[in-house]
């Protein structure tokens, strides 16, 4: 696609409806995902039998190398159908890594050509019993061989690689990163679902905690969480005949590395250049900027990634993120900053991989963040993983 | 690469406790083969004779299906891009803190490493430093690429 998505502002968000986060489940993850589905398709004004589209990503996001097994540690589109007793036409998962916003765009897609009239979307993630990422390996085969020998493994040490040369390059402080994951912790601690409702985070909390991947330490990643969030989606026309305020769809677009690398091995760079081609074409489907953004929510699952998405978005210059957030840029309840994590982002609601960013752009511009609820919120972008692998979402309540 | 470039940190103990051995398949044979001689060896597409690390099923330079890379030997010395240091490590059998480096080869400068840096945590690093690769014996012709700071930089 060269120019504007043809279909922006013709699909909706209807409803929704979201579990408790939670750090260790009381009961399979596949039951909380047909029941926080049951709740959203109600929230929407519909019945099962309407929903003739399912659409999802199911990745269990781990490098632990744990067993995946549908309905309880993961949930496709296919198996919550069936349990739902629903009979779509339409039945699809994303593969790609960003996730929620890959898939996202299938769910939009299939209802701007007409391949399905209502689609439930959804995104259920796991946290498998013991060790998330620890893996017992001996032998390092296929693509592990170029980079588990040497003890380079798992994606936390992979985003320190680029987040320290991102210090070394612009002289980014601990402090700026202490300032992001408390913004983040702060937005979380005021989420009912959260998994860190009630509980905020200080400067000093962040900076007393060992570097375990220096320049990282553990604040810098999303807890692994179990938890569930269900969409509706529909077009505009028909989401105009619901009960809640629809939200529009304005246009998506996403990112791919450009350079051939062990897996894994992500630098400051290939971030950036993808980054820059995922906002050409942004831009250019939307027909928008980044003045005209109110509500960026930014994807956090490590917080170094909220520096990289603030300048591949052009939300601020390359190289002064970190001059931004530690002057007040991203405080929400600062007026006029970015409030790039309102929305408490992974770092303070749990590793729900892009929904809280997609979740806090429909309640604010649904009108539905209750307490929480920001003044002349119109447009917003949701992103999800990093700008050379993931995505980004822009929505609207302003179709026009 | 010579026998000066062996490595000074003798890392078979880690392996015995488990440390990830490399399991070379056809793609990469040729160059665990050239690492168990402590030369440091990247594919060169048979098409467009272009260098990569590692090796792909097309050639990410000239894009072509059959690149029928060779393995060659090159310099190894380059510069230091990042780092981290690790405290902690999902696999088992390292020896904790150790540093890992992200380099860009001096000749080969589209191509990135990251290896262990065998001076240690305490060694003083600076963005740019430069380096030289050096191996670590894990078993018996089993042996890794990492780096060395270049103390003649």
């Amino acid at each position: 696609m060269t120019g504007r998505f043809l279909a922006r502002n013709k699909v909706a968000i209807a409803g929704f409806a979201h579990s408790q986060i939670v750090r260790r489940p009381e009961r399979p993850l596949g039951a909380t995902a047909v029941e926080t589905a049951r709740h959203a398709i109600a929230d929407a004004g519909l019945t099962v039998d309407q929903i003739d589209g399912f659409v999802s990503a199911a990745l269990l996001p781990t490098t632990g190398g744990h067993d995946v097994q549908d309905g309880v540690s993961t949930v496709t589109s296919a198996w919550l159908a069936q349990r739902l007793g629903a009979d779509p036409a339409y039945v699809v998962g994303f593969q790609g890594v960003g996730q929620i916003t890959g898939s996202l765009s299938l769910a939009v897609n299939a209802i701007a050509s007409g391949a399905a009239d209502y689609v439930l979307f959804h995104r259920a993630l796991h946290n498998p019993p013991g060790k998330y990422n620890d893996n017992p390996m001996v032998e390092a085969r296929g693509a592990h061989q170029w980079i588990a020998p040497q003890g380079f493994f798992g994606a936390m040490p992979a985003v320190a690689m680029a987040y320290n040369e991102y210090c070394l390059r612009y002289g980014a402080t601990r402090e700026a990163m202490a300032t992001t994951v408390v913004e983040a912790r702060k937005n979380g601690s005021r989420i009912p679902w959260s998994a860190w409702r009630g509980r905020p985070l200080t400067v000093e909390d962040y900076l007393a905690q060992p570097q375990v991947f220096e320049p990282m330490c553990r604040l810098d990643a999303d807890m692994p969480v179990e938890g569930v969030a269900v969409f509706i989606l529909t077009s505009a026309e028909r989401a105009r005949d619901l009960p809640n305020k629809p939200v529009y769809v304005s246009g998506f677009a996403s990112g791919y590395p450009q350079e051939h690398r062990a897996t894994l091995h992500w630098t400051l760079d290939d971030m950036m250049a993808g980054g820059e081609a995922l906002s050409r074409r942004l831009w250019a489907a939307t027909g928008l900027g980044p003045s005209e953004i109110d509500l960026p929510q930014l994807y956090d699952g490590f917080s170094p990634f909220i520096y990289i998405w603030l300048e591949a978005l052009g939300f601020c210059q390359i190289g002064e993120a970190h001059d931004l957030i530690l002057s007040g840029g991203i405080d929400s309840d600062r007026p006029g900053s970015l409030p790039v994590l309102s929305g408490g982002g992974a770092i303070g609601n749990g590793r729900m991989h892009g929904v809280p960013q997609m979740l806090e752009n429909y309640l604010q511009l649904s009108g539905r963040a209750g307490d929480r609820q920001r003044p002349g919120v119109t447009t917003g972008l949701a992103c999800h993983s990093t700008p050379h692998y993931g995505g980004v979402v822009v929505y609207t309540n302003d179709p026009a | 690469m010579t026998e000066a470039n062996r490595s000074p940190v003798p890392a078979s103990a880690e392996a015995a406790r488990g440390r990830p051995l490399p399991v070379p398949d056809k793609s990469s044979a040729a160059f665990w083969e050239a690492a168990g001689r402590h030369v440091l060896a990247l594919a060169k597409c048979s098409g467009c004779g272009k260098m990569t690390l590692p090796p792909d099923i097309t050639c990410p330079n000239c894009l072509c299906t059959d690149p029928r890379f060779s393995f060659e030997p090159v310099d190894g010395r380059g510069r230091i891009r990042s780092w981290v240091v690790m405290r902690k490590s999902f696999l088992q059998g390292f020896d904790l803190p150790f540093v890992l480096v992200d380099v860009q080869l001096d000749d080969h400068p589209h191509v990135r490493i990251v290896g262990r840096l065998l001076d240690g945590p305490a060694a003083p690093l600076k963005l740019g430093a430069t380096v030289k690769v050096a191996f670590e014996d894990l078993a018996p012709d089993v042996s890794v690429p990492a780096f060395q700071l270049d103390q003649a930089s």
